[in-house]
């Protein structure tokens, strides 16, 4: 017999603190505070809590908030690799706990005081966030050590092969920051910017200017996960998990994936974006909102191509024209995304991506039955589509 | 030095001369107690290493000295200083080069001034970055 | 989250000014003025030689402007560790102090001019504490911007010019080494040269000789780069080093601006090359105007110095 992640497991509750430049508290704090929310916004007990899941990036061991939370015992612990690309790797983890019976009600979650703390932006100059000194011992010497600058450099090989410009990245960003501007959680409320202003922000990595780049963010959110059955009888209306999966691509590697042949092709992406729709026997066109991770606006024209929202080379023509707006075709990050809500490694996507199906997105686009949600690209990702539960 | 700059022989995009200055600690106390600045890390080698650097290293009276210096060294001796305005970076240590460079960014015939960016550069990076505003005989 | 006994404690200070106006022990004169062109390398006539100075429009011998300043400090008492706090603005900064905010660095600095100094003239001072932001995150550590502005007048009351001051009080995110000369930072930063493991050290130290090589399989002949210890074409573990003749094109670049690091020199190109035996290579472009880069471009390889750490570089091919 042969089984499938697709309706067997949903998000319940969700749960997150305030976004920040300074928290002023600990990770574990942090982690706690979003755990606990997540936990009363479901109407669950902590004691109900029986499975964990986080990144392997993340700097709080999960029996330590289980122990602040009150969690008690666990039947369930994972960690997931490779960034951003967990995002919905904690989510794949927590569906198939919940649907074999490994564990009933699992917490995903993710703190980091991303700003106030270690800064991603910084790289892996100083003190190494990884122990695979190796990999990055190619990169270092010749200075190309922060994110922006592994993502430059396929950006530009990208740009090059389809006729992408700098103003069709700012499209990325100004539609972005509208819906920012609007959600009072996020770190540029009430701020918007022009394509002008994205033009003439300084240059981080050449072709990337400082508006093409997500922020640096302190904060925490989580979710919960159970079955669709004990999902009817819990306080919210249910998130269903129509489809989740993680994938890595043939020659990968964690942001540097540049011995491909075809350096922009990102074939994990594509590896996730076939079960997700193999899964939940939808196709793009049935998607009626997307949270794309966005990091960099060039990696939301990737992930439009490669979820098949449009072929390859016109992601940047589907960006225009508001179409990636509220009212558009397909409204994107409509909480502000990386770029313009918080920057909290793709999980404040998923508590968005469940806002939407409950209706109570501040900026609910009209139609949300079905919405796609991604994780980190340049890395293995992740992806997941919810829907509704009838 | 003697020739005086005049407004209307300058443009925007003009650059001045580039002055490399060699760093000695011979410069860097000298500034400083010509500047009567005894703030100890300016002249005492072990305040600086209390305070995590390597030597003494140079006070911002001479940074602003060194700018200004650049900026008439090319503009002459009827020009007279409007503003100086710098943000502040990497330190200048004995052992080190201040590159200092400068391009004119805006020429107002009005005012009879001339806006300089000027950045004053070491191996560790902008030690300071900014603009000078010098008025130009017509 | 902001401290807010501390913010309580510090808002009277703003408005407030240092103490009474400060007024300057000597007059202008032209010892301390040429002691100041000495160490600067000023040869500006118009602060030395009384006659060139006549014949420009300042009309004699003046003050260089950014000496400001210079005609009120206290000079060599200064430097007393023991000398208690004398103005509001020590006070403030004791104040931060108390609150664990004990460090301290100049951000900005503006001077406006409205009159140059000449010899006999006696400089008063007053200094005013301007503002003090919210608290901010900086990449020393969460702390405050206090600005600080000070007015220079002449002995008849005519404003001369003014400087106003930005610090950041910060409360340090790594607690302060206990520095000796012995292990202070290096004068000079370099480039982080790669850690070497047992899988990729070879590689380094072929360089090292002057040496670019790829990695090649004993077995099947398939070239790998960066080097893995097992051949994904056939799984022999076997390998061996080929010479690579440095020659190849660009298949993608950038231009590192920010954020800068020590040793690093930026704007640097950083560019990913084919190289014509078939495997790709991360390295800098030099000598290469950055609009001038471009993909396909074909380049050459030496191995040389670059922040102190051996490298391979490409320059385009004549």
């Amino acid at each position: 017999m042969s089984i499938t992640l697709k309706d067997q497991a949903a998000i319940v509750g969700i749960g997150q603190t305030e976004f920040s430049k300074n928290s002023g508290r600990s990770d574990l704090q942090l982690a706690c505070e979003a755990v606990s929310a997540a936990i009363d916004d479901a109407g669950i007990e902590p004691s109900d809590v029986d499975g964990m899941t986080t990144f392997s990036m993340d700097l709080t061991d999960d029996i330590e908030v289980a122990r602040a939370v009150g969690i008690g015992s666990l039947t369930f612990q994972s960690q997931i690799p490779h960034g951003g690309g967990a995002a919905l790797g904690v989510l794949h983890q927590a569906a198939m706990a919940v649907a074999t019976g490994a564990a009933k009600y699992v917490v995903c979650y993710r703190d980091l005081n991303g700003r106030s703390g270690q800064r991603y932006s910084e790289g892996v100059s100083g003190d190494l966030i990884t122990s695979d000194s190796i990999h990055w011992s190619w990169y270092i010497p010749s200075g190309l050590m922060t994110p922006t600058s592994w993502v430059a450099l396929v950006t530009q090989r990208y740009m090059h092969d389809t006729g992408t410009t700098s103003a069709d990245l700012a499209q990325v960003a100004v539609s972005t920051r509208k819906h920012a501007v609007t959600n009072p959680n996020a770190i540029f409320y009430e701020r918007p910017i022009t394509l002008e202003d994205h033009q003439g922000s300084r240059m981080i990595v050449d072709p990337l200017r400082l508006y093409d780049c997500c922020l640096e963010t302190d904060g925490a959110c989580a979710c919960i996960v159970t079955t669709p059955e004990r999902a009817r009888d819990l306080a919210q209306k249910p998130a269903l998990i129509r489809g989740v999966a993680q994938g890595s691509g043939a020659d990968q590697e964690s942001m540097t994936s540049f011995y491909r042949d075809d350096i922009t092709a990102l074939p994990e992406l594509g590896i996730v974006a076939n079960q997700i729709y193999a899964q939940s026997g939808l196709t793009p066109d049935d998607i009626d909102a997307a949270i794309l991770y966005d990091a960099f606006t060039s990696i939301v024209l990737f992930q439009l191509e490669a979820y098949g929202f449009c072929k390859r080379g016109e992601a940047k023509d589907f960006v225009k024209n508001g179409n990636i707006e509220v009212g558009g075709r397909l409204p994107v990050n409509t909480h502000g995304g990386q770029l313009s809500e918080a920057y909290i490694h793709g999980m404040n996507g998923v508590n968005e991506g469940v806002r939407l199906i409950r209706g109570t997105s501040v900026n609910q686009p009209e139609k949300s039955d079905h919405v796609l949600v991604t994780a980190g690209v340049g890395v293995p990702s992740s992806a997941m589509i919810l829907g509704k539960m009838d | 030095m003697s020739q005086s700059r005049r407004l209307g022989d300058v443009k925007v995009g003009d650059a001045l001369p580039d002055l490399d200055v060699e760093l000695t600690a011979a410069i860097i106390v000298g500034g400083a107690i010509a500047s009567r600045d005894f703030t100890p890390v300016h002249h005492d080698r072990s305040a600086a290493n209390a305070a995590g650097m390597s030597d003494v290293f140079m006070n911002i009276l001479t940074t602003n000295g060194y700018l200004s210096r650049f900026v008439t060294d090319w503009a002459g001796p009827d020009a007279a200083l409007a503003k100086v305005a710098i943000r502040l970076g990497t330190p200048n240590t004995p052992g080190d080069t201040m590159q200092l460079r400068g391009e004119v960014t805006a020429v107002d015939p009005e005012g009879g001034t001339v806006d300089i960016a000027v950045a004053a550069k070491n191996s560790w990076g902008d030690h300071a970055t900014g603009t000078v505003t010098v008025a130009l005989p017509k | 989250m902001p401290n807010a006994a501390l913010e309580e404690a510090f808002a009277p200070f703003v408005g407030q000014d240092f103490g009474p106006p400060e007024i300057a022990r000597d007059p202008v004169n032209e010892a301390m003025i040429r002691q100041w062109c000495d160490a600067m390398g000023d040869a500006n006539p118009i602060h030395w030689d009384a006659e060139a100075a006549a014949k420009t429009h300042h009309g004699g011998i003046v003050a260089p402007p950014t000496m400001l300043q210079a005609w009120i400090l206290p000079g060599v008492r200064l430097a007393d560790p023991d000398r208690p706090p004398s103005d509001k603005q020590e006070e403030l900064h004791a104040l931060f102090n108390q609150h664990g905010y004990t460090g301290v660095v100049a951000t900005d600095c503006e001077f406006e001019f409205e009159r140059y100094l000449r010899v006999g003239d006696r400089v008063t001072a007053k200094a005013t504490i301007e503002s003090i932001s919210e608290e901010k995150a900086t990449a020393l550590g969460i702390g405050y911007f206090v600005v600080t502005r000070t007015r220079f007048e002449n002995q008849d009351g005519e404003l001369v010019g003014s400087m106003v001051f930005r610090v950041l009080k910060f409360k340090p995110s790594q607690p302060p080494q206990q520095a000796s000369s012995g292990d202070a930072a290096p004068a000079k930063p370099q480039r982080i040269p790669a850690p070497r493991g047992h899988d990729n050290g070879w590689w380094w130290e072929a360089l090292d000789r002057g040496e670019l090589m790829i990695q090649k399989c004993s077995q099947c002949g398939t070239l790998r780069h960066p080097p893995r210890p097992m051949c994904h074409a056939c799984r022999s573990v076997d390998w061996e080093e080929q010479p690579s003749a440095g020659t190849g094109s660009v298949h993608s670049y950038v231009i590192m601006h920010h954020p800068p690091v020590p040793g690093y020199d930026f704007p640097v190109a950083v560019a990913l090359v084919d190289l014509d035996e078939g495997t790709r290579i991360v390295a800098n472009v030099v000598d290469c105007p950055f609009e001038d880069i471009h993909i396909g471009m074909k380049v050459e390889c030496s191995i040389e110095e670059l922040g102190g750490v051996k490298l391979p570089v490409f320059r385009a091919t004549s």
